[in-house]
């Protein structure tokens, strides 16, 4: 359970404040939760604000489950490092011992595919290389939920197939909220859908709906 | 399929807060490295520099380095620039430490403030080995390298790295969003070290000086080191009293300005 109480989030700007989400109580049952909404509505935000990187300007956001951190943001990777030693670092973050941090690494590297990459510095990767890496290394963890901003669509198409399968296999056992402007994916992961839109939070318990009512926004919109 | 198997909980606030700066300190040594050899050498060849350059000095005012002074003068120039240098650089690289690591604020146990910490400790660490280095070279050229009261020397470094994240923390947060906070404070620090008693002792100055210099607080660390480091100064310049309130002063007002904008820094 998610449960957000009078939240309020907006960001101030020249014309005045933008609101994300006005005054919004409610609460979101467990379940892999699909983000809808038009761009800048604030998915990410809202994404960000269950990770608890960003925080909302009033009101609160409770839950007793562990979050991921948001994938697909990037960042948190050093250039200089090596990908070894990057993977190493959030291990220490979550102050893993010695023997599970040699797993993940041994599992991270596999997954990666990286060959020799992965012991040189995360400035030679190409981007692709760098999601592999840091898409590998949120499998590797578990929390309660995965918070993924569209990153499903990594490498090359053999590569995605893998990670969409390494996901659909890992949410079996966790749920997932996805920020996605792919309905086919959304279909295929989420059971519910929440929709932002112009500072309210709609929640469909099925998927299905949500992308109706977000077809019909954007089809009034155009 | 996943390999932590453990559900990543129940771990005290202490236990995320240590694993977060051993995390971040490792880290902070493995860039240290990766930059390449001549960023490591000047960390150690720096106060060498400065040591030779300040005798250099001396020798061409008064003729020889020798016996002019009652201490070892070499001594005395080390032990002042590596406590210097210690406290420049924390305050240095606090100022750019929110900036620098934005990225790893995804991760949401890591706070911004420990990013400080863990970068002060790289540097407690450096200076740990650069005086390593300075008490065998000294030790070889059998100088007075052997401080008369080495546990106040070493409580006088702590006290003045101490300081020095106090003035950091408040530093860092005004410089994420006042970015010439951290100009300023770059650029003075080279001044300060002229007016901080760090190659000469403040009974040599006249008492009008003497009575303005005292009004900076680097310069009571100065003189406490150099003090406690060498049989023949006296530490009757020193006001504990004074360093007491410039440490905790800095340290609450930082700490109130960050406590108040740490989200803001998070999320900036």
């Amino acid at each position: 359970m998610i449960y957000l109480k009078n939240v309020t989030k907006f960001f101030p700007t020249k014309e005045g404040k933008r609101y994300i989400l006005k005054d919004v109580t409610l609460t979101l049952p467990d379940g892999n939760i699909g983000i809808l909404g038009r761009n800048g509505a604030g998915k990410s935000t809202l994404m960000r604000m269950l990770g608890r990187i960003e925080f909302p300007t009033r009101g609160t956001i409770e839950s007793p489950h562990t979050f991921s951190w948001p994938l697909g943001l990037g960042g948190g990777f050093v250039g200089n490092m090596t990908g070894r030693s990057n993977v190493k670092f959030v291990c220490r973050l979550y102050g893993l011992d010695d023997r599970r941090m040699e797993e993940v690494i041994e599992y991270v590297r596999e997954f990666s595919e990286l060959g020799s990459y992965f012991d040189m510095p995360i400035k030679t990767y190409s981007s692709g290389m760098k999601s592999r890496l840091s898409f590998g290394l949120s499998l590797a963890f578990d929390f309660d939920y995965m918070l993924i901003d569209e990153t499903l669509s990594v490498g090359d198409a053999r590569f995605r197939k893998k990670a969409k399968d390494a996901l659909m296999k890992k949410i079996e056992n966790c749920h997932v909220l996805l920020v996605s402007h792919d309905m086919k994916t959304l279909r295929e992961i989420c059971q519910t859908g929440l929709l932002v839109h112009e500072g309210t939070l709609h929640y469909f318990e099925k998927v299905e709906e949500a992308i109706d009512r977000y077809e019909e926004i954007n089809r009034s919109a155009a | 399929m996943s390999v932590v198997t453990e559900k990543l909980r129940a771990r005290s606030p202490w236990r995320i807060f240590v694993s977060v700066i051993k995390a971040l300190f490792l880290r902070e040594m493995g860039m240290r490295m990766s930059t390449g050899r001549s960023g490591l050498f000047w960390t150690f060849a720096e106060p060498f520099f400065q040591v030779a350059v300040f005798i250099g000095i001396r020798i061409a005012i008064v003729g020889h380095s020798g016996k002019t002074t009652p201490y070892d003068f070499a001594v005395f120039m080390a032990s002042g620039f590596i406590a210097f240098n210690l406290f420049k650089n924390i305050l240095n690289s606090s100022t750019g430490a929110f900036l620098a690591n934005k990225g790893l604020f995804v991760y949401k146990q890591v706070k911004p403030i420990d990013t400080i910490f863990s970068r002060a400790l790289v540097e407690l660490f450096l200076t740990a080995m650069i005086v390593l280095i300075f008490l065998i070279v000294g030790l070889y050229a059998r100088r007075q390298i052997v401080p008369e009261d080495f546990l106040l020397v070493v409580a006088g470094y702590l006290w003045l790295a101490f300081f020095a994240v106090g003035l950091g923390v408040l530093v860092a947060t005004a410089n994420t969003f006042y970015m010439s906070v951290g100009k300023v404070v770059s650029i003075s620090s080279f001044l300060l070290m002229i007016f901080s008693a760090v190659f000469f002792p403040i009974e040599s100055l006249p008492p009008v000086a003497q009575e303005i210099l005292l009004y900076n607080p680097v310069v009571h660390f100065m003189e406490m080191i150099h003090a406690a480091y060498l049989p023949h100064l006296s530490n009757r310049f020193v006001d504990y009293g004074y360093m007491l309130e410039w440490t905790l002063v800095p340290w609450a007002v930082g700490l109130w300005y960050y406590v108040r904008l740490e989200r803001k820094i998070i999320s900036a």
